[in-house]
Protein backbone atom coordinates (compact mmCIF):
# COMPACT_ATOMS: atom_id res chain seq x y z
CA UNK A 1 0.00 0.00 0.00
CA UNK A 2 2.78 2.37 0.89
CA UNK A 3 4.20 1.92 -2.54
CA UNK A 4 0.86 2.48 -4.21
CA UNK A 5 0.27 5.79 -2.55
CA UNK A 6 3.56 7.07 -3.87
CA UNK A 7 2.61 6.43 -7.47
CA UNK A 8 1.50 9.48 -9.38
CA UNK A 9 1.61 11.02 -12.83
CA UNK A 10 4.24 13.65 -13.24
CA UNK A 11 3.22 16.73 -15.16
CA UNK A 12 5.87 19.14 -16.38
CA UNK A 13 4.36 22.21 -14.74
CA UNK A 14 5.77 25.65 -15.07
CA UNK A 15 5.45 28.60 -12.72
CA UNK A 16 5.56 32.19 -13.89
CA UNK A 17 8.13 33.64 -11.47
CA UNK A 18 6.55 37.07 -11.18
CA UNK A 19 2.86 36.20 -10.98
CA UNK A 20 3.38 32.80 -9.37
CA UNK A 21 0.79 31.43 -11.76
CA UNK A 22 1.14 27.81 -12.75
CA UNK A 23 0.74 26.62 -16.28
CA UNK A 24 1.35 23.58 -18.41
CA UNK A 25 3.87 24.05 -21.22
CA UNK A 26 2.25 23.46 -24.57
CA UNK A 27 4.81 20.97 -25.81
CA UNK A 28 4.01 18.16 -23.40
CA UNK A 29 2.98 14.64 -24.13
CA UNK A 30 -0.65 14.66 -23.01
CA UNK A 31 -3.74 14.06 -25.05
CA UNK A 32 -5.79 17.17 -25.81
CA UNK A 33 -8.54 16.21 -23.39
CA UNK A 34 -6.01 15.66 -20.64
CA UNK A 35 -4.38 18.97 -21.36
CA UNK A 36 -7.73 20.70 -21.18
CA UNK A 37 -8.51 19.06 -17.84
CA UNK A 38 -5.14 19.99 -16.43
CA UNK A 39 -5.46 23.54 -17.63
CA UNK A 40 -8.88 24.05 -16.07
CA UNK A 41 -7.61 22.53 -12.85
CA UNK A 42 -4.57 24.80 -12.87
CA UNK A 43 -6.81 27.76 -13.51
CA UNK A 44 -8.84 26.93 -10.40
CA UNK A 45 -5.67 26.31 -8.46
CA UNK A 46 -4.30 29.71 -9.41
CA UNK A 47 -7.53 31.36 -8.35
CA UNK A 48 -7.45 29.58 -5.04
CA UNK A 49 -3.85 30.55 -4.61
CA UNK A 50 -4.64 34.21 -5.13
CA UNK A 51 -7.40 33.92 -2.57
CA UNK A 52 -5.02 32.30 -0.11
CA UNK A 53 -2.36 34.95 -0.58
CA UNK A 54 -4.82 37.65 0.36
CA UNK A 55 -5.34 35.99 3.74
CA UNK A 56 -3.35 36.74 6.83
CA UNK A 57 -0.42 34.47 7.53
CA UNK A 58 -0.18 31.51 7.89
CA UNK A 59 -2.21 31.70 4.68
CA UNK A 60 -4.51 28.82 5.33
CA UNK A 61 -8.28 29.02 5.18
CA UNK A 62 -9.69 29.52 8.65
CA UNK A 63 -12.19 27.10 10.08
CA UNK A 64 -15.61 27.58 8.47
CA UNK A 65 -17.02 29.19 11.57
CA UNK A 66 -16.99 31.94 12.67
CA UNK A 67 -17.09 33.76 9.35
CA UNK A 68 -15.42 37.02 8.58
CA UNK A 69 -18.08 39.69 9.24
CA UNK A 70 -16.55 42.23 6.86
CA UNK A 71 -18.10 40.93 3.67
CA UNK A 72 -21.47 40.29 5.28
CA UNK A 73 -21.54 43.87 6.51
CA UNK A 74 -20.71 45.19 3.04
CA UNK A 75 -23.39 43.08 1.44
CA UNK A 76 -26.06 44.09 3.90
CA UNK A 77 -25.10 47.72 3.41
CA UNK A 78 -25.51 47.37 -0.35
CA UNK A 79 -28.81 45.63 0.17
CA UNK A 80 -30.07 48.38 2.42
CA UNK A 81 -29.26 51.08 -0.10
CA UNK A 82 -30.84 48.98 -2.83
CA UNK A 83 -33.97 48.58 -0.75
CA UNK A 84 -34.06 52.33 -0.24
CA UNK A 85 -33.77 52.88 -3.99
CA UNK A 86 -36.57 50.39 -4.55
CA UNK A 87 -38.78 52.21 -2.09
CA UNK A 88 -38.18 55.43 -3.99
CA UNK A 89 -39.28 53.58 -7.16
CA UNK A 90 -35.80 53.99 -8.56
CA UNK A 91 -35.84 50.45 -9.88
CA UNK A 92 -32.87 50.63 -12.27
CA UNK A 93 -30.68 51.85 -9.46
CA UNK A 94 -32.04 49.15 -7.15
CA UNK A 95 -31.30 46.44 -9.72
CA UNK A 96 -27.77 47.72 -10.13
CA UNK A 97 -27.15 47.73 -6.40
CA UNK A 98 -28.69 44.30 -5.94
CA UNK A 99 -26.47 43.01 -8.73
CA UNK A 100 -23.40 44.37 -6.96
CA UNK A 101 -24.49 42.70 -3.76
CA UNK A 102 -25.14 39.42 -5.58
CA UNK A 103 -21.72 39.52 -7.20
CA UNK A 104 -20.18 40.14 -3.84
CA UNK A 105 -22.11 37.27 -2.32
CA UNK A 106 -21.08 34.96 -5.14
CA UNK A 107 -17.44 35.86 -4.72
CA UNK A 108 -17.39 34.82 -1.09
CA UNK A 109 -14.35 32.64 -0.55
CA UNK A 110 -15.22 29.00 -1.02
CA UNK A 111 -14.28 27.83 2.44
CA UNK A 112 -17.00 29.85 4.09
CA UNK A 113 -20.11 27.87 4.92
CA UNK A 114 -22.38 27.43 1.94
CA UNK A 115 -25.44 27.93 4.11
CA UNK A 116 -24.52 31.54 4.74
CA UNK A 117 -24.12 32.25 1.05
CA UNK A 118 -27.40 30.54 0.22
CA UNK A 119 -29.37 32.47 2.80
CA UNK A 120 -27.90 35.77 1.73
CA UNK A 121 -28.24 35.22 -2.00
CA UNK A 122 -31.78 33.88 -1.84
CA UNK A 123 -32.87 37.18 -0.32
CA UNK A 124 -30.90 39.22 -2.82
CA UNK A 125 -32.20 37.32 -5.82
CA UNK A 126 -35.76 37.60 -4.57
CA UNK A 127 -35.39 41.33 -4.12
CA UNK A 128 -33.87 41.78 -7.54
CA UNK A 129 -36.74 39.79 -8.98
CA UNK A 130 -39.12 42.19 -7.35
CA UNK A 131 -37.33 45.17 -8.86
CA UNK A 132 -37.42 43.51 -12.28
CA UNK A 133 -41.11 42.86 -11.85
CA UNK A 134 -41.70 46.50 -11.08
CA UNK A 135 -40.14 47.24 -14.47
CA UNK A 136 -42.24 44.47 -16.05
CA UNK A 137 -39.07 42.67 -17.09
CA UNK A 138 -40.71 39.29 -16.60
CA UNK A 139 -37.98 36.98 -17.96
CA UNK A 140 -35.31 38.59 -15.80
CA UNK A 141 -37.56 38.46 -12.79
CA UNK A 142 -38.43 34.85 -13.47
CA UNK A 143 -34.80 33.78 -13.64
CA UNK A 144 -33.95 35.63 -10.44
CA UNK A 145 -36.92 34.26 -8.57
CA UNK A 146 -36.02 30.76 -9.68
CA UNK A 147 -32.45 31.28 -8.48
CA UNK A 148 -33.78 32.46 -5.15
CA UNK A 149 -35.99 29.43 -4.74
CA UNK A 150 -33.13 27.19 -5.75
CA UNK A 151 -30.98 28.75 -3.05
CA UNK A 152 -33.57 28.37 -0.37
CA UNK A 153 -36.68 26.36 -1.17
CA UNK A 154 -38.25 26.43 2.27
CA UNK A 155 -39.52 29.60 3.89
CA UNK A 156 -39.29 31.57 0.69
CA UNK A 157 -42.95 32.18 -0.14
CA UNK A 158 -42.32 35.51 -1.80
CA UNK A 159 -39.94 34.06 -4.34
CA UNK A 160 -42.34 31.20 -5.13
CA UNK A 161 -45.14 33.66 -5.62
CA UNK A 162 -42.95 35.78 -7.89
CA UNK A 163 -42.10 32.85 -10.11
CA UNK A 164 -45.75 32.05 -10.57
CA UNK A 165 -46.65 35.67 -11.11
CA UNK A 166 -44.01 36.12 -13.80
CA UNK A 167 -45.14 32.99 -15.56
CA UNK A 168 -48.74 34.10 -15.40
CA UNK A 169 -47.81 37.49 -16.79
CA UNK A 170 -46.15 35.79 -19.71
CA UNK A 171 -49.34 33.70 -20.05
CA UNK A 172 -47.53 30.46 -19.27
CA UNK A 173 -50.34 29.34 -17.01
CA UNK A 174 -49.57 25.64 -17.02
CA UNK A 175 -46.09 26.24 -15.67
CA UNK A 176 -47.36 28.79 -13.20
CA UNK A 177 -49.84 26.29 -11.84
CA UNK A 178 -47.16 23.65 -11.50
CA UNK A 179 -44.97 25.99 -9.50
CA UNK A 180 -47.87 27.10 -7.33
CA UNK A 181 -48.79 23.54 -6.44
CA UNK A 182 -45.19 22.79 -5.64
CA UNK A 183 -44.84 25.83 -3.46
CA UNK A 184 -48.05 25.02 -1.61
CA UNK A 185 -46.69 21.54 -0.97
CA UNK A 186 -43.46 22.91 0.40
CA UNK A 187 -44.70 25.89 2.33
CA UNK A 188 -48.01 24.50 3.50
CA UNK A 189 -51.34 26.19 3.16
CA UNK A 190 -51.25 27.94 6.51
CA UNK A 191 -47.91 29.59 5.98
CA UNK A 192 -47.44 33.31 5.92
CA UNK A 193 -48.00 33.83 2.22
CA UNK A 194 -50.29 30.87 1.70
CA UNK A 195 -53.26 33.11 1.10
CA UNK A 196 -51.50 34.99 -1.66
CA UNK A 197 -50.41 31.77 -3.27
CA UNK A 198 -53.97 30.54 -3.24
CA UNK A 199 -55.27 33.75 -4.71
CA UNK A 200 -52.78 33.53 -7.53
CA UNK A 201 -53.61 29.88 -8.06
CA UNK A 202 -57.28 30.72 -8.46
CA UNK A 203 -56.42 33.42 -10.95
CA UNK A 204 -54.24 31.07 -12.94
CA UNK A 205 -56.88 28.38 -12.92
CA UNK A 206 -59.43 30.83 -14.19
CA UNK A 207 -57.09 31.87 -16.99
CA UNK A 208 -56.53 28.24 -17.89
CA UNK A 209 -60.24 27.56 -18.00
CA UNK A 210 -60.72 30.55 -20.20
CA UNK A 211 -58.03 29.27 -22.53
CA UNK A 212 -59.81 25.94 -22.77
CA UNK A 213 -63.30 27.29 -23.27
CA UNK A 214 -62.36 29.99 -25.75
CA UNK B 1 24.08 -49.99 10.97
CA UNK B 2 25.32 -46.70 9.66
CA UNK B 3 24.79 -47.42 5.97
CA UNK B 4 21.41 -49.04 6.54
CA UNK B 5 20.24 -45.84 8.17
CA UNK B 6 21.11 -43.74 5.10
CA UNK B 7 19.21 -45.93 2.79
CA UNK B 8 16.06 -46.12 4.88
CA UNK B 9 16.15 -42.36 5.57
CA UNK B 10 16.47 -41.43 1.93
CA UNK B 11 12.87 -42.28 1.19
CA UNK B 12 11.17 -40.07 3.85
CA UNK B 13 13.61 -37.25 3.19
CA UNK B 14 12.87 -37.38 -0.51
CA UNK B 15 9.18 -37.51 0.27
CA UNK B 16 9.42 -34.47 2.52
CA UNK B 17 11.53 -32.62 0.00
CA UNK B 18 9.09 -33.19 -2.84
CA UNK B 19 6.12 -32.29 -0.67
CA UNK B 20 7.61 -29.03 0.60
CA UNK B 21 8.94 -28.15 -2.81
CA UNK B 22 5.60 -28.60 -4.51
CA UNK B 23 3.81 -26.68 -1.78
CA UNK B 24 6.28 -23.82 -2.08
CA UNK B 25 5.93 -23.63 -5.87
CA UNK B 26 2.19 -23.78 -5.65
CA UNK B 27 1.97 -21.03 -3.06
CA UNK B 28 4.37 -18.75 -4.88
CA UNK B 29 2.56 -19.29 -8.17
CA UNK B 30 -0.80 -18.74 -6.54
CA UNK B 31 0.30 -15.55 -4.85
CA UNK B 32 1.89 -14.22 -7.97
CA UNK B 33 -1.25 -14.85 -9.94
CA UNK B 34 -3.42 -13.24 -7.30
CA UNK B 35 -1.20 -10.18 -7.12
CA UNK B 36 -1.24 -9.93 -10.87
CA UNK B 37 -5.00 -10.18 -10.92
CA UNK B 38 -5.38 -7.52 -8.25
CA UNK B 39 -3.01 -5.23 -10.09
CA UNK B 40 -4.78 -5.72 -13.38
CA UNK B 41 -8.13 -4.73 -11.86
CA UNK B 42 -9.28 -1.42 -13.10
CA UNK B 43 -9.04 1.37 -10.54
CA UNK B 44 -12.37 2.60 -9.22
CA UNK B 45 -11.70 6.23 -9.90
CA UNK B 46 -9.91 7.89 -12.79
CA UNK B 47 -6.51 9.42 -12.15
CA UNK B 48 -6.45 11.83 -9.25
CA UNK B 49 -5.52 14.97 -11.11
CA UNK B 50 -5.21 17.23 -8.09
CA UNK B 51 -2.97 14.75 -6.35
CA UNK B 52 -0.83 14.38 -9.46
CA UNK B 53 -0.39 18.11 -9.66
CA UNK B 54 0.50 18.35 -6.00
CA UNK B 55 3.17 15.70 -6.31
CA UNK B 56 4.39 17.15 -9.58
CA UNK B 57 4.90 20.44 -7.80
CA UNK B 58 6.77 18.74 -4.99
CA UNK B 59 9.07 17.04 -7.44
CA UNK B 60 9.34 19.89 -9.85
CA UNK B 61 13.09 20.23 -9.62
CA UNK B 62 14.61 16.81 -9.40
CA UNK B 63 18.02 18.19 -10.39
CA UNK B 64 18.45 19.98 -7.11
CA UNK B 65 18.51 17.95 -3.91
CA UNK B 66 15.04 16.95 -2.95
CA UNK B 67 14.89 18.66 0.41
CA UNK B 68 12.10 21.11 0.91
CA UNK B 69 14.37 23.95 1.97
CA UNK B 70 16.00 23.92 -1.43
CA UNK B 71 12.77 24.29 -3.30
CA UNK B 72 11.04 26.77 -1.06
CA UNK B 73 12.38 29.83 -2.92
CA UNK B 74 11.34 28.40 -6.27
CA UNK B 75 7.73 27.59 -5.42
CA UNK B 76 6.15 29.45 -2.53
CA UNK B 77 4.47 27.51 0.22
CA UNK B 78 1.16 29.12 -0.55
CA UNK B 79 0.98 27.30 -3.86
CA UNK B 80 1.54 24.01 -2.10
CA UNK B 81 -1.17 24.87 0.35
CA UNK B 82 -3.59 25.79 -2.40
CA UNK B 83 -2.76 22.62 -4.25
CA UNK B 84 -3.24 20.56 -1.10
CA UNK B 85 -6.62 22.16 -0.57
CA UNK B 86 -7.69 21.27 -4.08
CA UNK B 87 -6.52 17.76 -3.41
CA UNK B 88 -8.55 17.57 -0.21
CA UNK B 89 -11.64 18.82 -2.03
CA UNK B 90 -11.29 16.11 -4.64
CA UNK B 91 -10.79 13.55 -1.87
CA UNK B 92 -14.04 14.57 -0.29
CA UNK B 93 -15.84 14.22 -3.57
CA UNK B 94 -14.47 10.72 -3.92
CA UNK B 95 -15.27 9.72 -0.37
CA UNK B 96 -18.84 10.90 -0.83
CA UNK B 97 -19.07 8.90 -4.02
CA UNK B 98 -17.76 5.79 -2.26
CA UNK B 99 -20.15 6.23 0.61
CA UNK B 100 -23.16 6.59 -1.61
CA UNK B 101 -22.17 3.60 -3.71
CA UNK B 102 -21.36 1.29 -0.83
CA UNK B 103 -24.90 0.49 0.21
CA UNK B 104 -26.08 -0.39 -3.24
CA UNK B 105 -22.97 -2.38 -3.99
CA UNK B 106 -23.19 -4.51 -0.83
CA UNK B 107 -26.74 -5.55 -1.61
CA UNK B 108 -25.78 -6.35 -5.16
CA UNK B 109 -22.81 -8.44 -4.03
CA UNK B 110 -24.91 -10.26 -1.42
CA UNK B 111 -27.44 -11.18 -4.03
CA UNK B 112 -24.68 -12.22 -6.32
CA UNK B 113 -25.81 -9.85 -9.02
CA UNK B 114 -22.33 -8.47 -9.63
CA UNK B 115 -18.97 -10.13 -9.84
CA UNK B 116 -16.53 -10.45 -7.00
CA UNK B 117 -13.87 -8.38 -8.69
CA UNK B 118 -16.13 -5.35 -8.62
CA UNK B 119 -16.27 -5.70 -4.87
CA UNK B 120 -12.50 -6.08 -4.73
CA UNK B 121 -12.03 -2.98 -6.78
CA UNK B 122 -14.35 -1.12 -4.48
CA UNK B 123 -12.54 -2.25 -1.37
CA UNK B 124 -9.24 -1.28 -2.84
CA UNK B 125 -10.58 2.16 -3.64
CA UNK B 126 -11.79 2.49 -0.06
CA UNK B 127 -8.41 1.54 1.30
CA UNK B 128 -6.68 3.93 -1.03
CA UNK B 129 -8.91 6.78 0.02
CA UNK B 130 -8.20 6.04 3.67
CA UNK B 131 -4.48 6.26 3.06
CA UNK B 132 -4.97 9.33 0.94
CA UNK B 133 -6.86 11.14 3.67
CA UNK B 134 -4.22 10.26 6.24
CA UNK B 135 -1.55 11.51 3.89
CA UNK B 136 -3.31 14.81 3.32
CA UNK B 137 -3.75 15.34 7.04
CA UNK B 138 -0.07 14.75 7.76
CA UNK B 139 0.94 17.03 4.91
CA UNK B 140 -1.38 19.75 6.17
CA UNK B 141 0.00 19.46 9.66
CA UNK B 142 3.47 19.76 8.23
CA UNK B 143 2.64 23.14 6.69
CA UNK B 144 0.78 24.61 9.63
CA UNK B 145 0.39 22.71 12.89
CA UNK B 146 -3.25 21.93 13.51
CA UNK B 147 -4.37 22.53 9.94
CA UNK B 148 -5.05 18.83 9.56
CA UNK B 149 -8.13 19.18 11.73
CA UNK B 150 -9.79 21.83 9.61
CA UNK B 151 -8.54 21.19 6.10
CA UNK B 152 -11.31 18.77 5.29
CA UNK B 153 -13.96 21.02 6.76
CA UNK B 154 -12.74 23.81 4.53
CA UNK B 155 -12.52 21.49 1.56
CA UNK B 156 -16.05 20.28 2.14
CA UNK B 157 -17.42 23.79 2.20
CA UNK B 158 -15.44 24.60 -0.90
CA UNK B 159 -16.96 21.69 -2.70
CA UNK B 160 -20.49 22.59 -1.66
CA UNK B 161 -19.92 26.19 -2.60
CA UNK B 162 -18.67 25.09 -5.97
CA UNK B 163 -21.78 23.06 -6.58
CA UNK B 164 -24.00 25.91 -5.48
CA UNK B 165 -22.21 28.48 -7.65
CA UNK B 166 -22.52 26.22 -10.62
CA UNK B 167 -26.25 25.90 -10.10
CA UNK B 168 -26.68 29.63 -9.82
CA UNK B 169 -24.64 30.02 -12.96
CA UNK B 170 -26.90 27.60 -14.78
CA UNK B 171 -29.95 29.49 -13.60
CA UNK B 172 -28.59 32.77 -14.88
CA UNK B 173 -27.60 31.20 -18.17
CA UNK B 174 -31.25 30.56 -18.93
CA UNK B 175 -31.87 34.30 -18.88
CA UNK B 176 -30.88 34.90 -22.48
CA UNK B 177 -33.15 32.15 -23.69
CA UNK B 178 -36.09 33.40 -21.66
CA UNK B 179 -35.49 36.93 -22.82
CA UNK B 180 -35.46 35.98 -26.47
CA UNK B 181 -38.58 33.91 -26.08
CA UNK B 182 -40.38 36.77 -24.38
CA UNK B 183 -39.29 39.42 -26.86
CA UNK B 184 -40.47 37.23 -29.68
CA UNK B 185 -43.76 36.65 -28.00
CA UNK B 186 -44.13 40.29 -27.10
CA UNK B 187 -43.61 41.46 -30.66
CA UNK B 188 -46.07 38.89 -31.88
CA UNK B 189 -48.61 40.13 -29.37
CA UNK B 190 -48.03 43.71 -30.36
CA UNK B 191 -48.30 42.89 -34.02
CA UNK B 192 -51.51 41.11 -33.30
CA UNK B 193 -52.89 44.14 -31.55
CA UNK B 194 -51.80 46.50 -34.28
CA UNK B 195 -53.37 44.30 -36.92
CA UNK B 196 -56.57 44.11 -35.00
CA UNK B 197 -56.62 47.85 -34.52
CA UNK B 198 -56.24 48.33 -38.26
CA UNK B 199 -58.96 45.80 -38.69
CA UNK B 200 -61.32 47.77 -36.53
CA UNK B 201 -60.87 50.96 -38.55
CA UNK B 202 -61.19 49.51 -42.03
CA UNK B 203 -63.52 46.68 -40.97
CA UNK B 204 -63.93 44.60 -44.10
CA UNK B 205 -64.53 40.88 -44.08
CA UNK B 206 -61.78 40.13 -46.56
CA UNK B 207 -59.16 41.75 -44.38
CA UNK B 208 -60.48 39.98 -41.35
CA UNK B 209 -59.61 36.77 -43.07
CA UNK B 210 -56.01 37.82 -43.64
CA UNK B 211 -55.60 38.83 -40.02
CA UNK B 212 -56.89 35.56 -38.83
CA UNK B 213 -54.16 33.84 -40.80
CA UNK B 214 -51.35 36.16 -39.75
CA UNK B 215 -52.26 36.23 -36.09
CA UNK B 216 -52.71 32.51 -35.99
CA UNK B 217 -49.87 31.66 -33.68
CA UNK B 218 -50.39 34.42 -31.19
CA UNK B 219 -54.10 34.41 -30.82
CA UNK B 220 -53.73 32.93 -27.36
CA UNK B 221 -50.83 35.22 -26.64
CA UNK B 222 -53.11 38.19 -26.87
CA UNK B 223 -54.54 37.25 -23.49
CA UNK B 224 -51.33 38.70 -22.05
CA UNK B 225 -51.62 42.46 -22.15
CA UNK B 226 -48.84 44.35 -23.83
CA UNK B 227 -49.02 47.10 -21.26
CA UNK B 228 -51.48 45.77 -18.72
CA UNK B 229 -50.51 45.14 -15.11
CA UNK B 230 -52.67 42.25 -14.00
CA UNK B 231 -54.10 39.11 -15.41
CA UNK B 232 -57.53 40.43 -14.66
CA UNK B 233 -57.05 43.36 -16.98
CA UNK B 234 -55.84 41.15 -19.75
CA UNK B 235 -59.01 39.15 -19.55
CA UNK B 236 -61.10 42.15 -20.50
CA UNK B 237 -58.78 42.95 -23.37
CA UNK B 238 -59.08 39.48 -24.75
CA UNK B 239 -62.83 39.66 -24.60
CA UNK B 240 -62.80 42.97 -26.42
CA UNK B 241 -60.57 41.58 -29.11
CA UNK B 242 -62.81 38.66 -29.64
CA UNK B 243 -65.85 40.88 -29.86
CA UNK B 244 -64.15 42.89 -32.54
CA UNK B 245 -63.20 39.82 -34.43
CA UNK B 246 -66.59 38.21 -34.18
CA UNK B 247 -67.31 38.51 -37.87
CA UNK B 248 -64.71 35.84 -38.59
CA UNK B 249 -65.88 32.26 -38.36
CA UNK B 250 -65.66 30.84 -34.84
CA UNK B 251 -64.40 27.34 -35.45
CA UNK B 252 -60.90 28.15 -36.84
CA UNK B 253 -60.26 30.43 -33.88
CA UNK B 254 -60.67 27.76 -31.31
CA UNK B 255 -58.37 25.56 -33.33
CA UNK B 256 -55.77 28.29 -33.38
CA UNK B 257 -55.86 28.67 -29.64
CA UNK B 258 -55.23 25.06 -29.08
CA UNK B 259 -52.38 25.09 -31.50
CA UNK B 260 -50.48 27.85 -29.79
CA UNK B 261 -51.10 26.28 -26.40
CA UNK B 262 -49.53 23.12 -27.63
CA UNK B 263 -46.52 24.99 -28.96
CA UNK B 264 -45.46 25.93 -25.50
Amino acid sequence: MASEIDIYNQYPLYMEPSTKALSLPTSSAQTPSQTAAINTELEELNQLHRALISLDPPNIPPAPLPINPKRSAQISKLRDSANAAHRKSNYDEAIKLYSYAIDMGLSRPGWEPVGVAREELSGLYANRAQAHMALQAWPEALVDAKASVDSKPVGNVKAWWRIAKCLAEMSRYEEARKFLHKSLDIEGKDSEGGKELFALLREVDRALLRGLSA
Amino acid sequence: MFDVDWLSLAVPIAYLGILLGSLATFSSLYRKRKAHKAASLEPWFPAHLQRDIYFSLLHLEPSTTSTKEKKAPAIPDSIFKASLLRRAAEDIRRIMALRSQKQALTTLVQRGSVGDDLWQRFQRAEKEMEDEVKDVVTEANAYVPGWGQTIFQSANEMMNNDIYRKRMDDQQKKLEEERQWWSKKKTSIQEGFMKELNEGSTASTDEAKTTSTTTKSFEAASTTPAAGTSVQGSDDDAVLVEAENSNTPASPQSAKKKKSKGKK
